[in-house]
């Protein structure tokens, strides 16, 4: 395990761009000799560590005051915050919400879907308030690195990383490693 | 036009007055980016993408509208720019939605890579919350408002380049919103289903129904072939993904058509549901049985030569290459001398000491006297053309019994009794076109002789390749009841097939030369299968007498051969010296 330390965690995601960090197969135990991780949503430790990390890594867009809990967490935990896919940079699908506003959504999710029995809307106060609008991470707190893709390749996780430990902080990222699909 | 100098990012730029600063930058291999912008289209500034620093101009001007001066000093990627591009960009992406993972066009959309060139990796606007209609009422293609970015493209084309006005814009500002007619579902709307809107449009927001989601644009190929819908020639791009075709697209460059592509030639020239014919097969006690193709040409051959030349039959589909009629020519003209030919479509009649001109010139023309043809039925592209310079001020006298699509569009209608008036209207005109086909009467025709030093005249023939069918002495007067040997060489047509096929005897020995099953195929004693339009090449004459080379984009289904292959075996079987049937197809080009 390295000396550098990521935490990453996941808001209103599919998992997707998890997959495709691990999808970097041999290169993760590459990437383990000089990283290591802390926290994660696959771990017993799902919080970053309150002394901080280096670099947290988020996924998923803002769609509930849970997710503004953890992209806050986050942000006051690490260093430098990488969003990674479209939902972090843009809202991506879960942003499709906001066509038919949050009340409808949830009304067809948990009462109106052709297999509901006896459906009804959860309330507890131990849940996230679903917000009215999806948006990025980045309407929430500042994000020093947007990587989207749906997922991104692992190869742009591959070059981030890369550059993050060489020391460098990508502005944009080069044409090959960007990509909106 | 004098030259001037410019300078573009430090580079001195020869342009010439008149040019916009785009046309001077591509000239000089400059790139500046685009996304209303249409090279076959007039420019019309809508997006901005294109947005250049000009010294001395109090603001950044489009380059794809404003025209050079000498001495002009323009920056194209300028810090200015480029912030003033990205502020675009990102009003338009957040206007609808633009997420690319569920679009069609994602790495083929031109808003996509704007985004990746500009590096649009978050936005600064609040994520779009709107949702726009779908429009999926056309047969072919579907309009989806959520990716429109109001370019303006699909409207530009469907007035500039098919001149059919039913696409334009309501409201204003953001609320902006493209409509068909008086905002109309497309399908109910005057629209002639060309696709053209589908072809320029630069993200997913017109797309073809039957190739949408099957290929990402990034992983297709395309050849280059020719049309064999009607007897123009238009040029097309078959889109193809791994062996399968997903759909037809303009050829911009193409002689005939320039871009245009009617509903016949983009859409419904795919649409065959009908059966293939994958082997030969020879009629046994009554049943098709499978045969090898030695045994099929052996048959045929033995068949054609024992048959006395008075009772042989030859009926083809004009839609045959120049090579298919040429071997035709060879085999049932020359050699057999059968009495007994007809083809599916006869030509407009000739007008041999008159001018001949090409469709192009439609477009200088201000009169164009339009008798005995129905273009928007037979040649759609032709009825573009024509009404393209009708939007641009030419006169339309029409000469004909029915009314026509375009007898609507006409200034003056008139009956083939009344030749005269319309050649004295032709007469008075700075550049008559005489637009003819095969429905022109032959007194209007002899009446129509007397304009040849004054107009240009255009035949649109009936069918596909009929002008090489009519040279080659094809089409006669075929009795198909008095043939006790019948070839047909169908191709892909069924109708007058069969209605030829009906006439003759129970007797007669029918052998078929065809793509798919039907009625026809059923009746057949032998069936000789044959490539369709996309699986051969070869070459056509087209309606005005220049020849276009089409370019097989698939191989052949089964055991099924190009039309000229299974001729040019026939020939060989016949024993026929090769020599003829070459010098019937070099004949033919005229």
């Amino acid at each position: 395990m390295g000396n550098v330390l990521i935490a990453t965690d996941w808001l209103a995601a599919c998992a997707g761009c998890h997959m495709s960090l691990l999808d970097l197969d041999e290169r993760l135990v590459e990437l383990l000799y000089h990283v290591t991780f802390t926290s994660s949503p696959v771990t017993d430790l799902k919080h970053p560590p309150e002394s901080g990390v280096t670099v947290g890594i988020l996924t998923g867009a803002i769609s509930n005051t849970h997710n503004i809990e953890v992209a806050r967490r986050m942000r006051s935990r690490c260093t430098y915050l990488i969003a990674v896919g479209d939902c972090a940079t843009f809202g991506g699908i879960v942003a499709a919400r906001n066509l038919v506003g949050t009340q409808a959504a949830l009304t067809r999710a948990y009462l109106e879907t052709e297999s509901t029995v006896d459906g009804l809307i959860p309330d507890s106060p131990e849940l996230g308030r679903p917000l009215d609008i999806v948006t990025g991470i980045g309407d929430v707190v500042k994000v020093d690195i947007f990587l989207p893709g749906c997922p991104p390749r692992p190869e742009d996780f591959h070059y981030v990383f890369a550059e993050v430990l060489s020391g460098r902080i990508p502005v944009v990222l080069p044409r090959e490693n960007f990509r909106y699909d | 036009m004098s030259a001037v100098t410019i300078t573009i990012n430090g580079q001195k730029v020869f342009a010439r007055a008149g040019w916009t600063i785009l046309r001077a930058a591509q000239a000089a291999g400059i790139d500046i980016p685009t996304l209303c912008h249409h090279p076959a289209l007039a420019p019309i500034g809508a997006c901005r993408v294109c947005l250049v620093e000009v010294a001395g101009q109090r603001t950044l001007q489009p380059a794809c509208t404003f025209p050079v001066a000498d001495r002009m000093e323009v920056q194209t990627e300028s810090p200015k720019v480029v912030r003033a591009r990205k502020f675009v960009l990102e009003l338009i992406f957040s206007e609808r939605n633009h997420f690319c993972m569920a679009c069609e066009m994602s790495g083929g959309c031109e808003l996509q890579d704007l985004g990746y060139r500009y590096g649009l990796d978050h936005w600064t606007y609040p994520t779009y919350t709107q949702r726009f209609p779908v429009d999926a009422s056309p047969p072919h293609h579907l309009l989806d408002h959520n990716r429109c970015v109001l370019c303006r493209r699909c409207l530009r084309a469907c007035a500039e380049l098919v001149a059919n006005h039913t696409l334009d814009l309501r409201l204003r500002g953001a609320n902006t919103m493209l409509t068909a007619d008086m905002d109309v579902p497309l399908g109910e709307s005057t629209c002639v289903n060309c696709g053209t809107c589908v072809n320029v449009c630069p993200t997913g927001a017109l797309i073809d129904k039957r190739s949408a989601f099957m290929a990402r644009p990034a992983d297709v190929e395309r050849v280059a072939t020719v049309c064999s819908q009607c007897s123009l020639g238009c040029g097309v791009n078959v889109v193809m993904h791994r062996g399968h075709v997903l759909r037809l697209e303009s050829l911009w460059d193409a002689p005939v058509n320039g871009g245009l592509l009617c509903r016949t030639g983009r859409f419904e020239a795919l649409a065959d549901g009908r059966p293939r014919l994958l082997e030969p097969m020879l009629k046994e006690k009554g049943q098709h049985v499978p045969v090898s193709w030695e045994a099929a040409l052996a048959a045929a051959s033995q068949r054609l030569g024992a048959t006395a030349p008075k009772r042989l039959g030859l009926f083809t589909t004009t839609r045959l290459t120049n090579e298919a009629m040429g071997l035709l020519h060879a085999i049932f003209v020359k050699h057999l001398k059968a009495a007994q030919r007809g083809a599916s479509h006869g030509a407009a009649p000739g007008m041999a000491a008159c001018r001949c001109g090409k469709l192009a010139d439609i477009a200088d023309s201000d009169l164009i006297l339009l008798a005995g043809s129905d273009p928007a039925r037979d040649q759609p592209v032709a009825s573009f053309l024509i009404k393209r310079a009708l939007d641009r001020g030419a006169r339309l006298v029409t000469v004909e019994n029915q009314p026509t699509e375009l007898t609507a569009f006409a200034e003056t209608i008139l009956t083939p009794r009344q030749i005269s008036q319309a050649v004295a209207l032709a007469r008075a005109a700075e550049k008559p076109v005489v637009i003819y086909g095969a429905g022109l009467t032959p007194a209007a025709a002899t009446a129509l002789r007397k304009l040849e030093t004054k107009a240009v005249f255009i035949p649109l023939h009936p069918g596909v390749n009929t002008l090489t069918a009519e040279t080659l002495a094809l089409n006669g007067k075929l009795n198909a009841a008095a043939c006790d040997t019948l070839f047909i060489a169908a191709g892909e047509e069924n109708g007058t097939m069969e209605a030829v096929m009906q006439k003759a005897g129970p007797k007669a020995f029918v052998i078929v030369q065809a793509s798919y099953g039907s009625a026809l195929t059923d009746r057949a004693d032998l069936v000789l299968p044959m490539a369709t339009w996309l699986e051969r090449s070869g070459t056509f004459t087209n309606t005005e007498g220049t020849i276009h080379r089409a370019h097989a984009a698939l191989t052949p289904s089964g055991q099924s051969r190009p039309d000229w292959d299974i001729l040019g075996r026939l020939a060989e079987r016949l024993g026929l010296d090769a020599a003829i049937a070459k010098d019937a197809i070099l004949a033919c080009r005229v």
